[in-house]
C-alpha cells in the first residue's frame, strides 16, 4: 500500500481528478542495473509526469504536477522546460481582457511568487536560475530582481549561479549604447533608472566586499561592473575610474596583503588599461620584505594614498608581491642588453620555490627557464 | 615541522575562518612521520565494493536529486572500474547497454532518463558510457546512436554566437559545448558549419583572472536592443574550475578546425599564460595538501584533482610545459629510445605528487568510495573524478607527434569530401600517448591506476575503440618504446 504523502497531500493515483491519466512507468519489462531507490511519492509523481508528457497535455494542472516533481527533485531539468512550455502555451491562450493594463497575467504573477520561495530554497541548482531568466524574459521587469539576489547573497554570498544571473540580468536590460550613453529610450524615466542601477551595484560591491574581503565573486563582479558594463568613451573619465580603482585595490591590499583575489583584481585592470606593472613598483616593494620594526611601524601615520604599508600584522613577505615584482623585473630584464633585472628576477622566483611557495616549485623553475629562454634567440 | 597555515593577516573573515576550519581537518590527515612508514594505499577493493555495490544493489533514496543524471551515474560508476583497470562481465555489460539505450530520445539526444528531454550533458556521459560497455552490431549500442538525428538536435541548440543551449529553452554553458565536441569528434559527425564561431566563444568566457567562467553575455540596452562590438561582452560568473577544463578541452577539439579555417577576421585567441597562473594557483599549499580548488579564495575539494590537475595535459597540446615542448638541449621524448639525455625537468607544471597525497590522504573515504574533503561522505561523482585526477597525476599522457604520424601514414582515403579533416581530427584526438617510463607513482605500484585520455576522460583504448568504429579507420598497433636509459633517467 503507497504511504500517505508527508504533507497530507494524497498521492495523483488516489486523486480523482488525475483518473484519466493513465501513469507510465519508467522502466517497462527491464530489471534495470544501478536503479535509485525512489520513494512512493516521487515514483508516483514522475510516472504521471512522463504519461503528461508522452501525451503532450498543456493544461493548468500540468503546473500542479510539474511543481511537484520540482519540489521533490529541483535539478529535474524536462519538468522545469516542460513547465515553461506550459506556462507559455496557456499565458498565449487565455489573454485576457480582466487583467488591468500594465499589470502581469495572474499566471505569470503566480509563478513569480512561486519562484521567490523556491530560489531561495533550492538556490545550488542550475535550473531554479534560469527559470528565472525565462520569466524576466517574459515580464521584461529587471527591477525587483536585483533585491532578490541580495537577498540570496546573503544566505549564499559565493553562490555561482546566483551571481552569474546578476551578470545576466544587468547586461540583458541595463547596456549603454556604443556612444557610451544609456540608449535613449522614449521613456526617459527608463534611462535615468539605468543609470542609477550602475552607481547602486557598485555600492553593492563595496558593502559585499566590507564584508569579506576575500570574496572572490564580489570582486569578479567589481570587474564586471567597472570594465564591462558599456564604460564611458571619455578619456578622462576613464582614468579618474581607473585611478580610483586602483586606489581601491590597493587599499584592499593594505588591509589583508595575502589575499590572491586583490592581486588578481589588481593584475586584471593593469592589463585591462595597458598598464606596465613597474608602475607599481614603489607600492609593492614594502610587501616583499619581512615585516619592519615597531619604529618603522610609527611611519605609517603619514599617509601615503598612492602607497598604503601593509597592516601591522600583515604576514610579510607576502607570496603574491613576491610573484609581482619578479613580474616586473621580467619585463625589465627581456628589454636591457644586461642581465641584471632578470637575474633580480630569478632570485625572487627562487625564494617562492625553495621557501615562499613551493608547493609551486615547478611553476616557478619553469618561469625561471622560461626568462632565460626569452633572452637568447631560438635556433 | 608543521605545515604553515595560510595567512590571515590579522584580519580574519568569512572566507579565512571557513579556510582555517578547513586546514585544522586536513593536517590531522597528513601522517606523522614518526609513528608510521608505510606508504599511502589506494583503498582499490573498498572503492571496487562501494561501486559494485551502486552497480548492482543500486543507489540510496538521496539520489533522487540526480534522477536527471542517470547517465552520469552510470558514467562515473563504469569509468571508474576502468580507471580501476577492472572491466565488466558480458551480461552486466549487456545491462548497462539495454539501460542506456532507453534514454535516446526519439528526435535525437540522449536524456536524463526515459522520458526525459534530450540534454548536452546526459549525451556526453551515455555515448562515453557506450564507448566503455557498448560494441558494434545489434543490441552493442553503438549501431543504434541515430547520428543523424544526432546532429540535428545539436543543431537545433545552436546560437548565433557559436554556443549552444544545453537542451531546448535551457541556458547556455560551456559545459555543453565540451559534451557536444566531444560526442561530435568520437562519432564522427563534425562539420565547420555545427562548430563555427564556436572558438570565438570559448575565448569570451576567459576571465582577468586567466580561467574561465560558464558563459558570456553580450549587453543589451534598456530599449531592448543588442549592442553590437565595440560593446562589451562579460564572462558571466567568475573563473571556475570546471569551467576552465571545458573550455580548454573545447579549444583543443577545435583546433583542427581553426588551422584550416580562412577567414578574413584574426582567428580568435586565449590568454595562455594567465591561464596557466590561474592554473597553479588553484593548487592548495602543504596544509592543504595540494589538493586543488576551483575558484580564488574557496577550498580544495577532490573533484578538482581532474577538472584542474587534469588541465595541464590540455596545455601541452597547445605548447605550454611538456618536454616535447620545451626550448632546450633535451630530447623530444618522441625521438626513441635511450638517445640524447634525459632531464627530470619534465614531470609536470604542477605538484604531482602532493596532489596524489591530497587524494590518497583526504580524498579516500575509510569505508569505500572518494569524496570532496574529509569528514564528507562519498559519492559517485567525486569517486570518478579523484580517481581520474590521481592517474593523471601518476603518468604523463601527452600529444605524441610521432603517434599521430602512425594515424596519418595508416589513414584508409575515403571519398567523403571532408576527408582531409576528419584524417586530421581523427589523428589529433588519437595522438594522446602515455610517455613510458615516466609514471611517478605515490605509494608504489600497488596504487597504479589506468591513464585516461586527457580530452574524453576515457582510457586510451576505450577512445581509440569507438573513433575507428565510426571513422572507418583501423588504429595501427602501439609500440612500446623502450625507457630512457638507465644513466639519463637517474637525474
Amino acid at each position: 500500500m503507497p504511504l500517505p504523502d508527508p504533507d497530507g497531500v494524497p498521492l495523483f493515483a488516489e486523486r480523482p481528478e488525475w483518473a484519466d491519466v493513465l501513469p507510465l512507468e519508467q522502466y517497462e519489462d527491464v530489471n534495470p542495473i544501478a536503479p535509485i531507490f525512489y520513494t512512493e511519492e516521487y515514483k508516483a509523481a514522475t510516472n504521471y509526469f512522463r504519461a503528461i508528457v508522452k501525451a503532450g497535455e498543456k493544461s493548468p494542472r500540468v503546473m500542479e504536477l510539474t511543481e511537484s516533481v520540482i519540489r521533490q527533485n529541483p535539478a529535474h531539468y524536462s519538468a522545469w522546460q516542460y513547465r515553461y512550455e506550459t506556462l507559455t502555451f496557456l499565458l498565449a491562450s487565455t489573454t485576457s481582457d480582466s487583467t488591468p493594463k500594465g499589470a502581469l497575467p495572474p499566471l505569470l504573477a503566480a509563478e513569480l511568487t512561486l519562484m521567490d520561495e523556491l530560489a531561495v530554497q533550492f538556490l545550488k541548482t542550475y535550473q531554479v536560475w534560469h527559470h528565472r531568466r525565462l520569466l524576466v524574459s517574459l515580464t521584461k521587469q529587471p527591477s525587483r530582481e536585483l533585491a532578490l539576489i541580495k537577498r540570496s547573497l546573503e544566505v549564499d554570498s559565493k553562490n555561482y549561479h546566483t551571481w552569474s544571473y546578476r551578470q545576466w540580468l544587468l547586461s540583458s536590460f541595463y547596456g549603454a549604447d556604443e556612444n557610451g550613453r544609456e540608449q535613449d529610450d522614449d521613456d526617459e524615466g527608463e534611462t535615468i533608472e539605468a543609470r542609477e542601477v550602475w552607481e547602486a551595484e557598485l555600492d553593492f560591491v563595496d558593502t559585499m566586499l566590507a564584508q569579506d574581503v576575500r570574496n572572490n565573486s564580489a570582486w569578479h563582479h567589481r570587474f564586471f561592473v567597472v570594465f564591462h558594463s558599456g564604460g564611458t568613451e571619455h578619456e578622462a573619465e576613464k582614468e579618474r575610474i581607473f585611478k580610483r580603482e586602483l586606489v581601491y585595490a590597493k587599499q584592499s591590499i593594505s588591509l589583508a596583503p595575502s589575499n590572491p583575489s586583490a592581486w588578481n583584481y589588481l593584475r586584471g585592470i593593469l592589463t585591462h588599461t595597458r598598464t606596465p606593472f613597474a608602475t607599481l613598483e614603489t607600492f609593492v616593494k614594502p610587501y616583499t620584505v619581512a615585516q619592519k620594526s615597531a619604529g618603522d611601524a610609527e611611519k605609517r601615520d603619514i599617509v601615503d594614498l598612492d602607497n598604503p604599508p601593509p597592516s601591522a600584522e600583515a604576514e610579510l613577505p607576502c607570496v603574491q608581491a613576491l610573484e609581482f615584482l619578479a613580474d616586473i623585473f621580467e619585463t625589465q630584464g627581456a628589454s636591457e642588453p644586461g642581465k641584471e633585472n632578470t637575474e633580480k628576477a630569478v632570485e625572487l622566483w627562487k625564494s617562492l620555490a625553495n621557501q615562499y611557495d613551493t608547493i609551486r616549485k615547478k611553476y616557478w623553475e619553469y618561469r625561471i627557464r622560461e626568462a632565460h629562454h626569452g633572452k637568447e634567440p631560438r635556433t | 615541522m608543521e605545515p604553515r597555515p595560510t595567512p590571515i593577516d590579522g584580519f580574519p573573515t568569512p572566507t579565512s575562518k571557513t579556510q582555517a576550519e578547513t586546514e585544522a581537518v586536513l593536517i590531522k590527515h597528513i601522517p606523522d612521520p614518526a609513528s608510521t612508514s608505510a606508504p599511502p594505499a589506494l583503498l582499490k577493493n573498498a572503492h571496487m565494493q562501494f561501486l559494485v555495490r551502486n552497480l548492482i544493489q543500486g543507489f540510496p533514496t538521496r539520489y533522487i536529486s540526480q534522477d536527471a543524471s542517470q547517465p552520469w551515474l552510470l558514467f562515473w560508476t563504469v569509468q571508474a572500474f576502468s580507471v580501476l583497470q577492472v572491466g565488466l562481465d558480458p551480461g552486466n555489460k549487456q545491462r548497462v547497454i539495454d539501460k542506456i539505450m532507453t534514454w535516446q530520445h526519439p528526435d535525437g539526444g540522449f536524456g536524463g532518463g526515459p522520458g526525459q528531454a534530450a540534454h548536452l550533458l546526459a549525451t556526453y556521459a551515455s555515448v562515453c558510457a557506450l564507448a566503455i560497455v557498448g560494441k558494434p552490431g545489434p543490441k552493442g549500442g553503438w549501431d543504434q546512436i541515430d547520428r543523424e538525428k544526432l546532429y540535428n538536435f545539436f543543431m537545433s541548440l545552436k546560437q548565433k554566437d557559436g554556443s549552444f543551449l544545453v537542451a531546448h529553452h535551457s541556458e547556455v554553458d560551456v559545459r555543453g559545448i565540451y559534451c557536444l565536441l566531444t560526442v561530435a569528434t568520437l562519432l564522427d559527425i563534425i562539420t565547420p558549419e555545427l562548430i563555427e564561431g564556436t572558438a570565438s566563444f570559448i575565448a569570451s568566457c576567459q576571465t582577468y583572472e586567466g580561467g574561465f567562467a560558464s558563459a558570456s553575455h553580450p549587453f543589451y540596452s534598456h530599449g531592448g536592443t543588442l549592442l553590437p562590438p565595440p560593446a562589451p561582452r562579460p564572462a558571466l560568473g567568475e573563473a571556475h574550475g570546471g569551467y576552465t577544463f571545458c573550455c580548454l578541452a573545447s579549444w583543443v577539439l577545435l583546433q583542427p578546425y581553426l588551422a584550416e579555417a580562412s577567414t578574413p577576421e584574426p582567428p580568435p585567441q586565449i590568454d595562455l599564460k594567465n591561464l596557466l597562473r590561474w592554473l597553479v594557483n588553484m593548487q592548495g599549499i602543504e596544509i592543504e595538501l595540494g589538493g586543488f580548488k576551483g575558484r580564488t579564495n574557496k577550498l580544495v575539494d577532490g573533484c578538482y584533482s581532474w577538472w584542474c590537475g587534469g588541465a595541464f595535459a590540455l596545455l601541452e597540446a597547445l605548447g605550454v610545459g611538456g618536454i616535447q615542448n620545451a626550448d632546450s638541449e633535451e630530447v623530444p621524448i618522441d625521438s626513441g629510445p635511450g638517445a640524447g639525455v634525459w632531464d627530470d625537468v619534465d614531470d609536470g607544471l604542477f605538484n604531482r605528487q602532493a596532489l596524489q597525497e591530497y587524494i590518497l590522504y583526504a580524498g579516500q573515504h575509510p569505508s569505500g568510495g572518494l569524496r570532496d574533503k574529509p569528514p564528507k561522505n562519498a559519492d559517485a561523482y567525486h569517486t570518478l573524478y579523484c580517481l581520474s585526477g590521481l592517474s593523471s597525476a601518476q603518468h604523463h599522457v601527452f600529444p605524441s607527434s610521432v603517434r599521430r604520424q602512425q594515424l596519418f601514414d595508416a589513414w584508409k582515403t575515403t571519398d567523403n569530401p571532408q576527408d582531409g579533416l576528419r584524417k586530421k581530427v581523427f589523428g589529433e584526438i588519437l595522438s594522446w600517448a602515455e610517455e613510458e617510463g615516466s609514471s611517478h607513482i605515490v605509494g608504489g605500484k600497488e596504487n597504479r591506476l589506468n591513464a585516461t585520455h586527457p580530452l574524453t576522460n576515457l582510457t586510451i583504448t576505450h577512445t581509440e575503440g569507438i573513433a575507428s568504429h565510426f571513422y572507418g579507420q583501423k588504429v595501427p598497433p602501439r609500440v612500446l618504446r623502450a625507457k630512457p636509459t638507465a644513466d639519463a633517467s637517474a637525474a
